[in-house]
């Protein structure tokens, strides 16, 4: 079964990039604009990844991630950071990976493929 | 020299012939029988020399001797003696007599006793006129120099005030008191920050605690004019035991370098946004040329239209962020158009109502008339006052102190202008944030506010002509009076 990678970006045209590059690549995608919605999605879609960007409306990444990691069942879901924020690589301390806009996608897909396969 | 005499004696044949021989002397003379009758002459006449015979009816010269020197200690007095009267004779010099003279008396004698009572009087003449001098000499020096010091301490370019230890200010410069008025007596944080209490912080207050300078920065409210950023630097004043009795406190206006300091500071900020949003551009641009790619590849025309569509709304965002840099660096000119009045107040209060409502705040308006009309630039305006309306809701949720929040925005108009008021029950400010709070980066909501949104407010108002008033008190709420010229 494909694998599903969450993503969390609140604009339309990054979260459409992501969703085409991963699906092109064999995963399942969903997306979500902000760490609100991120949260309610996160536990109907259980996905095997997520993409989180810092700087975004109503509620930012970490607060969504420091959220989504005290639940037990969720919590060892592992997170890639991408945002365009200067000092973004403080933002997560546990990420995955903290990739800087404009990323480069081989790079991202290699570590996607290294986390989950 | 006064060269009156006072002869007491109760002999006439004495009295005669003294009178003739101090006459000849170039003495004034005056006489009296007893001591009491030469009293009453004495306090009339204020004669420099007395000569007195001890043994007289009604009051003796001893009495007179004591009641003389009683009144005026610098007349000379020479008592004259029977012979034997030794005792009585030192009694008198213990009663601070010039001199005595014995009967009958010797000329010599009685010359040498004249002279030395007027040697006296001459040498304590001499020596007052020197005091004097001496005094007046020093009274101008000290006036000179204390002249020059308050010179100083007034030209000086800064606010000097001298406080003591409860920040009482007991001295100031004269530009201080321009600015402040004359407030010797009043708190430092009262005149300077209309506080209550001390300023956290307070430098005065530290060079109190460990006797060093100490340096400060902040924001101060003269009566009239805006307020200054100063430079506040404090130094102990020492009594001669080396005790810290006062501090004095030098506040420079530093508010052009802070301005500029401000605006270096926007400008880095601008650049931090500028780099935030192009790095999310770029990435957006690579995703589109990745759907092109992949659309020409794959041959899926879906993919290319929605590539093509995603390069060009990218390429529509550096349009405006570049506008957005223009309108920064160079004040737009407005574009005013006509609108109705309460059309435009019932659109801005639209665009806050789902606020409203999530902050669980009662949502008032009162638009009054629909037929007037004001020109603006709606474009700016609503932004403006939406950001007011926003700051009001922000000032409710924060507030504990009551059950339920209200918010009310209503508009008036007369024929020179329109005035939105917005009305809160929250939390209110006090003096110092209400004067602040138009200064570029000034926030009192800590990490939430970035300080731009009511610069930017005040601008675009200011830049109608228009004015903003507010009303607060700590807990009472506020009242924002918005102006415009009709």
């Amino acid at each position: 079964m494909a694998k599903k990678i969450m993503i969390v970006d609140d604009d339309p045209a990054i979260v459409t990039y992501l969703e085409t590059f991963f699906e092109d690549n064999g995963y399942e995608t969903c997306a979500a604009s902000d760490g609100t919605e991120a949260t309610k999605l996160l536990k109907q879609e259980k996905p095997d990844l997520i993409t989180l960007d810092l700087d975004m409306p109503k509620e930012w990444g970490p607060r969504f991630y420091r959220k989504y990691t005290k639940n037990p069942e969720l919590k060892n879901i592992p997170v890639i950071v991408i945002s365009g924020m200067p000092t973004n690589q403080y933002a997560i301390k546990n990420a995955l990976a903290t990739l800087s806009k404009p990323f480069d996608r081989d790079e991202l897909l290699k570590i996607v493929k290294d986390a989950i396969g | 020299m006064n060269k009156t005499i006072l002869l007491a004696d109760d002999e006439e044949d004495i009295r005669d012939v003294l009178s003739i021989y101090l006459s000849d002397m170039g003495y004034s003379v005056i006489t009296a029988e007893d001591g009491l009758q030469a009293l009453d002459i004495f306090q009339k006449e204020k004669p420099a020399i007395v000569l007195s015979d001890i043994k007289m009816p009604v009051m003796d010269g001893i009495e007179l001797l004591k009641q003389i020197k009683k009144r005026d200690p610098h007349t000379e007095v020479i008592m004259i003696t029977g012979h034997g009267d030794m005792d009585l004779a030192i009694k008198s010099l213990k009663l601070d007599a010039c001199d005595f003279i014995t009967k009958p008396i010797n000329d010599d004698a009685f010359e040498i006793a004249l002279k030395r009572a007027c040697d006296k009087i001459e040498l304590r003449e001499q020596i007052r006129v020197h005091n004097e001098n001496l005094h007046r000499l020093v009274q101008e020096e000290l006036h000179a120099t204390r002249r020059q010091h308050r010179q100083l301490f007034n030209e000086a370019p800064c606010y000097i005030s001298v406080q003591d230890s409860e920040l009482k200010i007991t001295d100031a410069n004269e530009r201080f008191k321009q600015d402040f008025g004359d407030k010797r007596g009043a708190f430092c944080y009262e005149i300077y920050k209309h506080r209550n209490e001390p300023c956290l912080d307070c430098p005065v207050q530290k060079t109190f605690d460990d006797g060093l300078s100490h340096q400060y920065e902040t924001v101060v409210s003269p009566k009239k004019n805006h307020p200054y950023n100063v430079l506040v630097q404090t130094s102990p004043i020492k009594n001669e035991k080396g005790e810290i009795t006062h501090v004095m406190e030098m506040s420079t206006n530093i508010t052009q370098v802070r301005k500029l300091q401000d605006q270096l500071s926007s400008l880095g900020l601008l650049i931090g946004s500028i780099s935030h949003s192009i790095k999310g551009i770029l990435t957006g641009m690579d995703g589109g040329l990745y759907l092109l790619d992949s659309g020409l590849r794959t041959r899926n025309y879906d993919r290319i239209h929605n590539g093509n569509e995603t390069v060009k709304l990218m390429a529509g965002r550096i349009r405006k962020m570049v506008l957005d840099v223009l309108y920064y660096a160079k004040e737009r000119q407005l574009q005013l158009t006509q609108i109705n009045t309460a059309e435009f107040a019932l659109d801005v209060a639209s665009a806050v109502k789902t606020k409203m409502k999530q902050a669980g705040v009662r949502f008032k308006t009162d638009f009054g008339s629909t037929s007037q009309v004001i020109t603006i630039d709606t474009a700016q305006m609503r932004p403006a006052l939406i950001n007011i309306l926003e700051n009001a809701v922000d000032a409710c949720v924060e507030d504990c102190s009551k059950d339920a929040h209200e918010i009310i925005f209503s508009v008036k108009q007369n024929n020179q202008s329109a005035i939105f008021s917005i009305k809160d029950n929250g939390m209110g400010m006090n003096r110092e944030t209400c004067e602040n709070m138009f200064t570029l980066f000034f926030s009192s909501k800590g990490h939430k506010g970035t300080g731009l949104g009511l610069f930017i407010s005040n601008r675009i108002i200011e830049q109608h002509g228009g004015t903003i008033i507010i009303e607060s008190a700590p807990t009472e709420g506020s009242l924002f009076t918005i102006r415009i010229p009709s």
